[in-house]
C-alpha cells in the first residue's frame, strides 16, 4: 500500500514534460470504391511494403457448430498451391510473407514484401484469394497446420487467459470462440465446409486494403486490383446469443502443462472513438510503469525478467476493447503483486487526484509511438481508426487525446472502468 | 598531427560513399567534438532511435576486470547529471526506453523516444558518455544491475552456451571472456576509480559512433557540447584457439552449443554467406532445420552468424530434452549444404533471405543497432540496414556453388558445448 500512495503521489511531485507532435506528411489517404476501402501511407524510406487485408469473415461469421472454419478457410487459402507450392512458399520464394489473423469480426491477412518483388508476391496472393484449392488434400494440410498451431498456444498461458476473457466480453457468442477453433470441431469439418463458407463470407463488401511503406514500387493500380479480388457482395454476421453467465464469482480457472500461474484481470475499456480513449491510454501506462517498478528490484537500468513478469495491455483495437492486467506467477510472490494491481486501479478510481499527470502524458505518447514503428502497425491502425468511424491520422488523433488529458479525465475513466474485472487463472495442473 | 590528419582522412574516406542527403538514405559526418555520426532518416515516423556505440574490451584494457565495461556503460547511464537527472530516468520520463549491450569487444546504448525528444537524449548521453563522473550511488546501481542479470543468465541456456563457446574458440583477448561475468564476485574488486578510469579512456567522443535513425536530422547533433578530438581505437580483436577443445558444464538449465570460427568482416562475400547460410538453416519457423523441430516440444534450435572484425563466428544452440537428435539434424543439414543447392531452390532461398533482411531491419532502433554495430566492427559501408550497402549488392551476387565453398571452409569441425544439470549427472553416472 505505502508504494501504491508513493506512486500515487507522484503525480503531484512531475515536472512538465514536452509535448509530442506528430511529423508531417504522414496522414493515411483513404479511398473508397464498391465496398472496398483502400489507405495509403506511402514512406519512401521504408525496407518494404505491408499490405493488410482485411475481410468479414471472421469469428462472428461461424455458427457455434462451426467453430474454427473461419480459421480453416484462411489456413487453406495460406496453403493454396500457386504454380505448384503452397502460396506461402511461393510468396516466401518471391521476397515476402503472408500471414493471418481471425479476429471476431473480420479475417485478416497480412502481406509484406521488399518494394522490387510487390508486384509479384501480390499477384500470387491475389491468385489463392481469388480461387483458394478446397481439394482434401489442401484442407487437410490446413487442419493440420491449425492444430499444430492450437498446441502451441496451448502452452502459452497468457494466451490461453486471453482467449478465456475474450470469450466473456463477446456480444454475440460465435465472436467469443477461440480463433483459430478447437482440434475436435476442426476435425468435423471437411473441404464442403471450407468452400461453403469462403461462397458465402469471402466478399468485397466491408473490406479493406491498407497498406504502408514502398507503395510506389507498385505498378498503378495494382491495390485498387486487389481490392477487387472478391466477388461483390456483403455479408452479416451470424447471431448467436446465450444467456450470460450467472452467479456472483467472475472468475474463470485453467489448468495448462506450465510452469507457474498466471493471473489475468480484464477490465471494459473505451475505443478509439470515445472521448475516454486518452486517458485510458495514461492509465494504461501509469499502471504498466507501476508495476513494473514494483516488481522490480528497486534502481536497476536494465530490463529484468522480473519488470516484464507483469504488466497491462488495453485491447483497443478489439471489437469490445478492454484493459488486461497481468502477473506472471513465475516471479516472487504473485499473489501479492496482483493485489496490489488490483489495489491500484481501485485506488485511481476513488483517490482525487491532484497535481501535473504531465509525465504520464509523455509516457503514454512515447509508448504509443513506439508501437507504431512497424510498417504493420502502421497499416492495422488505420483500419482500427477507420471501422472505428475516426479519421485514420491515428498518431494525431491519440496524441492529441493524450495531450488533452486532465487528472479528471483520470478519476472519471477509472471510476466508469476500472472497478469490476473479470479474472482469469491458468494454473499448473495438479500432476505437472 | 599527422595521425590526426591521417585519421580524419581515413574517416572521410570511409564514410564518403555512405553520405547523401535523400530521405532515407544514411548521411554521416563528425561529431562536432570528436568521434562521428550515420543516421538513417525517416520523416514520416514519429519516433526516434539514438544510439551511441565505443569500441571497448568487456574485460578491461588489459582483460583482468571481467564485467567492467558492463559495470561502466551502466553506471554512466545512472550518473546524475547537470540538468539532475541520469540518462536513463530522462530517457524513461520521456516515454522512451534505453537499452544498454555490453558485447566482448563493443559498447552500444540505444534508447528509442519519441522524435521531439531525440535532442534532449542526445545531449544527455553526449553528457553521460563523453564526460562520465561516475559516483558512488551511480556505482551501486550498477553493481546491483550487473548482479540482476548475472542471475538471471544462470537460468539462460542460451546466453550461458554463447559465453562458453567464446572461451573455447577464443584463447585470449575480451572474446575470451563473458561480457557479463558469471561470477559476480569478480566485479566486486573493481573499484570506483577503475572504473572511472575504464570509462574515460573507452567512452571518450573520439572513439564513439552517434547513430541515429527515424524521424532525425544532423541538426540534433548540435546538442553535444561535451568531447574533445583524438583517434578512434582500432576494433578490437581477440586470438583464436588453436585447436579449441570441446567442454561439458554443469549448470542450472541444460542444453548444448556448436560453434565455428567464421571469415572476418572484411570479406564481405564470405560473411554474407554465413548469414544466408544462418538463415536458410536456422531461421525461426522458416529455417530448414527449425521447421523439422516439432513446435508443441521443448526442443529449440537458434543459429546465427555473429559478424564480428576478425573472426565471425557461427553460432548455434540447441535447447530441449533430446540435445543430441538436434545436433545431428544440424549437423547433417550443413554436410547437405557442402554440394551446391539446385539453381531454382537457391534462388527462392536468397529472395527470402534478402527479405528477412529488410524485416529484421524495419524500426528505428533496429537500423540504429545495425549502423552501430557494423561501422563498430570496422565496416560501416556494409551494414543491413542499409539497402544500398554493400552487403545488399553482395547478398544479390550470391550463388550455390560460393555458398557451398564457404561451407566447406568454414563450417566442418565445430567446438561443442554440452550444459547439464546435475541432476542429469547424477542419473548419467
Amino acid at each position: 500500500m505505502k508504494f501504491i500512495l508513493a506512486a500515487l503521489a507522484a503525480f503531484v511531485l512531475l515536472a512538465a514534460a514536452p509535448s509530442v507532435t506528430p511529423p508531417a506528411g504522414s496522414v493515411p489517404v483513404v479511398t473508397r470504391n464498391g465496398g472496398v476501402t483502400m489507405i495509403t501511407q506511402q514512406d519512401s524510406a521504408a525496407p518494404l511494403l505491408h499490405v493488410v487485408y482485411v475481410v468479414r469473415a471472421g469469428l462472428d461469421r461461424q455458427s457455434l457448430s462451426q467453430n474454427g472454419v473461419a480459421a480453416l478457410t484462411a489456413q487453406t487459402i495460406v496453403l493454396t498451391p500457386v504454380n505448384g507450392v503452397p502460396l506461402e512458399d511461393a510468396i516466401a520464394g518471391a521476397g515476402g510473407s503472408i500471414a493471418f489473423t481471425i479476429d471476431p469480426t473480420d479475417v485478416r491477412f497480412e502481406i509484406e514484401s521488399l518494394p522490387e518483388d510487390a508486384n509479384r508476391v501480390l499477384a500470387l496472393a491475389r491468385t489463392a484469394l481469388a480461387a483458394p484449392a478446397f481439394d482434401a488434400a489442401t484442407v487437410r494440410a490446413a487442419r493440420s497446420k491449425l492444430i499444430a498451431r492450437i498446441a502451441e498456444n496451448q502452452q502459452i498461458a497468457f494466451q490461453v487467459g486471453l482467449d478465456m476473457l475474450s470469450s466473456t466480453l463477446a456480444t454475440s457468442a460465435n465472436a467469443g470462440l477461440p480463433e483459430l477453433g478447437l482440434p475436435a470441431a476442426l476435425a468435423q469439418l471437411g473441404p464442403d465446409d471450407v468452400r461453403s463458407f469462403y461462397g458465402t463470407y469471402y466478399r468485397r463488401g466491408g473490406s479493406y486494403v491498407s497498406a504502408a511503406g514502398r507503395i510506389d514500387a507498385l505498378a498503378a493500380g495494382t491495390l485498387e486490383q486487389f481490392g477487387n479480388t472478391l466477388a461483390e457482395g456483403s455479408t452479416s454476421p451470424v447471431s448467436v446469443k446465450l444467456p450470460k453467465l450467472e452467479g456472483a464469482s467472475r472468475q474463470l480457472v485453467a489448468e495448462r502443462d506450465i510452469a507457474a500461474p498466471w493471473l489475468i484481470a480484464q477490465y471494459p475499456a473505451p475505443s478509439v472513438a470515445s472521448k475516454d480513449f486518452g486517458p485510458m491510454l495514461v492509465l494504461a501506462t501509469f499502471m504498466q510503469r507501476t508495476l513494473s517498478d514494483m516488481a522490480d528490484v528497486p534502481g536497476v537500468v536494465s530490463p529484468t525478467y522480473a519488470s516484464r513478469a507483469v504488466g497491462t495491455l488495453y485491447q483497443y483495437e478489439n471489437p469490445e476493447p478492454n484493459l488486461v492486467l497481468y502477473v506472471n506467477g513465475g516471479i516472487g510472490n504473485p499473489n501479492r503483486s496482483f493485489s496490489t494491481a488490483l489495489s491500484i486501479a481501485s485506488i485511481l478510481a476513488s483517490t482525487k487526484l491532484e497535481g501535473s499527470i504531465d509525465q504520464f502524458k509523455a509516457m503514454a505518447s512515447g509508448d504509443f509511438i513506439s508501437s507504431t514503428n512497424t510498417l504493420e502497425a502502421r497499416a492495422w491502425l488505420a483500419v482500427v481508426y477507420d471501422e472505428a468511424g475516426q479519421q485514420p491520422d491515428y498518431l494525431s488523433r491519440t496524441l492529441d487525446a493524450i495531450a488533452q488529458t486532465t487528472p479528471a479525465d483520470l478519476q472519471r475513466v477509472a471510476r466508469e472502468y476500472l472497478t469490476n474485472p473479470t479474472i482469469a487463472l491458468v494454473l499448473p495442473r495438479e500432476d505437472s | 598531427m599527422r595521425r590526426p590528419l591521417l585519421f580524419a582522412a581515413a574517416l572521410a574516406l570511409m564514410l564518403a560513399p555512405l553520405a547523401a542527403s535523400a530521405a532515407g538514405e544514411p548521411s554521416a559526418g563528425p561529431l562536432p567534438h570528436g568521434g562521428n555520426y550515420l543516421i538513417d532518416r525517416d520523416a514520416t515516423l514519429a519516433s526516434a532511435a539514438v544510439d551511441v556505440w565505443f569500441r571497448a574490451p568487456g574485460a578491461g584494457y588489459d582483460n583482468d576486470s571481467p564485467g567492467i565495461s558492463r559495470l561502466a556503460a551502466t553506471a554512466a547511464a545512472a550518473t546524475t547529471l547537470e540538468s539532475g537527472r541520469s540518462l536513463v530516468s530522462l530517457v524513461r520520463s520521456l516515454g522512451g526506453r534505453l537499452t544498454i549491450n555490453v558485447y566482448p569487444d563493443l559498447v552500444g546504448v540505444s534508447a528509442s523516444v519519441p522524435a521531439s525528444a531525440a535532442r534532449r537524449v542526445v545531449a544527455a548521453m553526449s553528457a553521460a558518455y563523453f564526460a562520465p563522473a561516475i559516483d558512488e550511488d551511480a556505482f551501486k546501481i550498477a553493481d546491483t544491475d550487473v548482479a540482476v542479470l548475472s542471475a538471471q543468465e544462470h537460468y539462460s541456456s542460451d546466453d550461458l552456451l554463447h559465453d562458453a563457446l567464446f572461451a573455447q574458440l577464443f584463447a585470449a583477448g575480451p572474446a575470451h571472456y563473458p561480457p557479463i561475468p558469471a561470477d559476480v564476485t569478480d566485479v566486486k574488486d573493481i573499484t570506483l576509480a577503475q572504473l572511472n578510469a575504464f570509462a574515460k579512456r573507452a567512452f571518450r567522443s573520439s572513439n564513439a559512433t552517434f547513430t541515429l535513425a527515424g524521424n532525425v536530422d544532423a541538426s540534433l547533433l548540435g546538442a553535444i557540447t561535451d568531447g574533445t578530438p583524438g583517434p578512434a581505437e582500432s576494433p578490437i580483436g581477440s586470438t583464436v584457439a588453436g585447436t579449441p577443445a570441446d567442454r561439458t558444464i554443469t549448470a542450472a538449465v541444460s542444453g548444448e552449443g556448436l560453434a565455428w570460427s567464421g571469415p572476418p568482416i572484411s570479406d564481405e562475400r564470405a560473411a554474407t554467406a554465413m548469414d544466408f547460410i544462418a538463415d536458410y538453416l536456422f531461421r525461426d519457423q522458416t529455417g530448414l532445420v527449425s521447421k523439422e523441430i516439432d513446435p508443441t516440444s521443448d526442443q529449440y534450435v537458434n543459429g546465427q552468424f555473429i559478424t564480428l572484425h576478425d573472426p565471425g563466428v557461427m553460432l548455434v544452440t540447441i535447447g530441449g530434452s533430446k540435445p543430441d537428435a538436434i545436433e545431428a539434424q544440424v549437423l547433417a543439414a550443413i554436410a547437405k549444404l557442402e554440394q551446391p543447392l539446385d539453381p531454382a531452390s537457391f534462388a527462392a532461398a536468397r529472395e527470402a533471405f534478402l527479405y528477412h533482411l529488410a524485416s529484421d531491419t524495419q524500426t528505428p532502433i533496429e537500423q540504429a543497432d545495425n549502423l552501430g554495430w557494423y561501422y563498430a566492427e570496422g565496416n560501416g559501408n556494409y551494414a543491413p540496414s542499409q539497402n544500398e550497402s554493400t552487403y545488399w549488392k553482395t547478398a544479390r551476387s550470391l550463388d550455390p556453388q560460393f555458398v557451398a565453398s564457404v561451407v566447406k571452409k568454414y563450417l566442418a569441425h565445430p567446438v561443442v558445448v554440452h550444459l547439464i544439470t546435475a541432476t542429469s549427472k547424477e542419473s548419467a553416472s
